[in-house]
């Protein structure tokens, strides 16, 4: 086993129980911090396969900025048992059974689907800031123009939603 | 092109208005010009289809249907400004912002008929979502509209999560985003294939209230300003189906690949006529009975999108025009009026007669009776069906939901003529009866002869 395969191993260990760890625990502070350390561990998977953009916008926007906020947030709310919203049985019972279905059904697709393995040699300098760029600003410029769009309208929300009138 | 590009920039010039235009009520005019000159723009892309649709940059398709269809929702779009402009200033402070809001909902819409490539319809669908997220939250002191707006974003955002895992299920079995050279349905099925086309389907149900992913419907559509209720039920629903209709036929329909979906569609076209008529029939607030009655013209429209032929493409186009000027019209008229419930209605035609037969002439129209634009809406989605062959139980359950949807779409009809009461109107100006008289004669002219629309096709 290569020094590559055991970090891959480490990391995606930490990745899936961590995951567990934010759909599991009780207190939502337990659950955010857990969504931190899979966030850390998916920037770590995206340098493994040399996406050092990815890696580190992942690193910046969602590590730093998202998910301190989330944290602020459920601070400041001072969410208690309390406050919680009582879940009925056949609830859970139809989650379970709907999610548990649709687990099967992915895994089963998962296992007799044939995936097109990446040419190494050619692939692994894709995920590097200039060849992005140029992919960006080339073969995808029109998605990302039209998206300032979306984002416009998402910016105008915020002072529409958040203005004392 | 030319109909993206335009109503996306007077999305920003709106945006200036507000700075600069101190009267609120003047604002509609400036929306009302941008929508007449994007309209206009929209239609010199007529040039660029004499040969055939052109492909611009691989992602955004000019053809004559995108064009029509982006003719009709920006027209629709008029109507609405023309009918409903005024009421914007009693939802907030920020009017010209709204505007700004349903231009770029528009800008969605636009792409939404002409997208040729995933990336493009995910973005499209996002144009059309957020912002409606936040009209339905505008009105900020009522705890409805809060409601709404909170339960739209959060089971919105879901449904567009499930569409994007459609997409990358997609991207990994076809290894394109373009949806003319997916083409899974030749050769061997890959695995993947059909555990993406069902999740795209599922989440586009979702954004056009298809049973059962309809619950978020009547909530949110009863909850949000009634000025935006209008705008929401009827241009971005038929903006949303153009999306759906256009990705399936083109993307998913190649080879035999068909045959695998149509049936799950051909049932939640079954469960969504059943739900949103018979549901219709017990409400008893006209705001709350158009929204399901959206619900129940969704299951019409979904018509289009299991047949797969010409006359379901013509269908589509005169179905949105259809219903989407006789629901705006039925709205606007429910704007004026104090008392959403169906005894609001009550002698509303000794009081305001013109008010009453536009509302009629609305109403039929959404009834399907002939001589309104719904009924040969109703007749092409239709006979797209039989003649796609082997969906003749889903047709007669069709016509069968159509008769119980003139029941309700009659009490209002009879509150109006049969029963005495003084309704509470607000004041009614010259240009609103104008704006109504005009959406009545497009309805009765759509009605005698759809081809004037569809001779563009």
């Amino acid at each position: 086993m290569s020094l590559h395969e055991i970090i891959f191993i480490i990391l995606s260990v930490v990745s899936i129980v961590t995951a567990l760890g934010v759909i599991i625990s009780k207190n939502p502070v337990n659950s955010v911090l857990s969504l931190i350390v899979l966030f850390f561990s998916i920037t770590c998977h995206y340098v493994m396969l040399n996406a050092q953009f990815l890696a580190i916008v992942n690193f910046i926007v969602y590590m730093g900025a998202i998910m301190v906020l989330f944290l602020f947030v459920i601070m400041l709310l001072n969410l208690n048992s309390e406050l919680e919203p009582q879940k009925r049985n056949w609830l859970k019972y139809a989650g379970a059974v709907s999610g548990g279905a649709l687990l099967l059904v992915i895994t089963g697709i998962l296992r007799s689907a044939s995936m097109a393995s990446l040419d190494m040699n050619t692939a692994s300098d894709i995920g590097l800031i200039k060849n992005l760029g140029n992919v960006l600003f080339k073969q995808y410029v029109v998605p990302f123009e039209i998206s300032s769009i979306l984002f416009l309208s998402a910016m105008i929300g915020a002072v529409v939603l958040g203005k004392k009138d | 092109m030319n109909a993206l590009i335009s109503s996306a920039l007077f999305g920003v010039f709106l945006m200036f208005v507000g700075l600069f235009v101190k009267n609120k009520q003047s604002i509609k005019y400036f929306a009302i010009a941008g929508a007449i000159i994007a309209f206009a723009a929209n239609l010199l892309d007529l040039r660029l289809t004499e040969t055939g649709s052109t492909t611009l940059y691989n992602m955004i398709e000019v053809s004559r249907f995108s064009v029509l269809f982006n003719a009709v929702a920006i027209g629709a779009t008029l109507v609405y400004f023309i009918l409903c402009g005024s009421s914007f200033a009693k939802v907030g402070e920020h009017v010209a912002d709204y505007f700004a809001l349903i231009f770029f909902i528009l800008a969605g819409i636009t792409l939404a008929s002409s997208f040729s490539n995933l990336l493009i319809l995910f973005l499209a669908i996002e144009i059309i979502s957020i912002p409606q997220y936040i009209l339905a939250g505008a009105d900020k002191r009522n705890q409805k509209s809060n409601e709404a707006a909170l339960k739209y974003f959060l089971m919105g955002s879901f449904s567009t999560g499930i569409l994007l895992m459609g997409i990358a299920l997609i991207y990994g079995a076809s290894g394109t985003f373009n949806i003319t050279e997916i083409g899974l349905g030749t050769g061997e099925l890959h695995p993947l294939t059909l555990c993406g086309i069902l999740m795209m389907a599922f989440a586009l149900s979702f954004k056009v209230s298809a049973a059962p992913f309809h619950f978020w419907t009547p909530d949110v559509y009863d909850g949000s300003p009634t000025v935006f209720t209008a705008f929401m039920a009827t241009v971005v629903k038929a903006g949303s189906f153009i999306a759906f209709a256009r990705l399936f036929h083109n993307a998913f329909s190649t080879g035999a690949l068909s045959q695998h979906w149509i049936l799950i569609i051909a049932i939640i076209t079954a469960l969504t006529l059943l739900i949103g008529n018979i549901t219709a029939v017990f409400q008893q607030s006209v705001k709350r009975m158009l929204a399901y009655s959206s619900i129940a013209q969704a299951g019409f429209m979904l018509f289009a999108i299991i047949a797969l032929n010409a006359t379901a493409t013509q269908g589509i186009i005169l179905y949105a025009a259809a219903y989407s000027v006789a629901s705006i019209g039925i709205f606007a008229v429910l704007l004026k009026l104090e008392d959403y419930t169906l005894d609001g209605f009550n002698g509303l035609a000794k009081s305001e007669p013109l008010l009453a037969f536009v509302t009629t002439v609305f109403l039929l129209s959404l009834a399907g009776i002939p001589l309104t634009a719904g009924f040969f809406a109703k007749y092409f989605v239709l006979a797209a069906a039989v003649q796609q062959g082997g969906l003749l139980w889903l047709v007669i359950l069709a016509v069968l939901c159509a008769a119980i949807s003139v029941y309700y779409y009659f009490r209002v009809i009879m509150a109006m003529y049969f029963k005495p009461g003084t309704p509470q109107v607000a004041a009614v100006s010259t240009g609103f009866k104008a704006g109504l008289i005009f959406a009545v004669i497009i309805v009765v002219v759509l009605g005698v002869y759809p081809n004037i629309l569809l001779n563009w096709l």
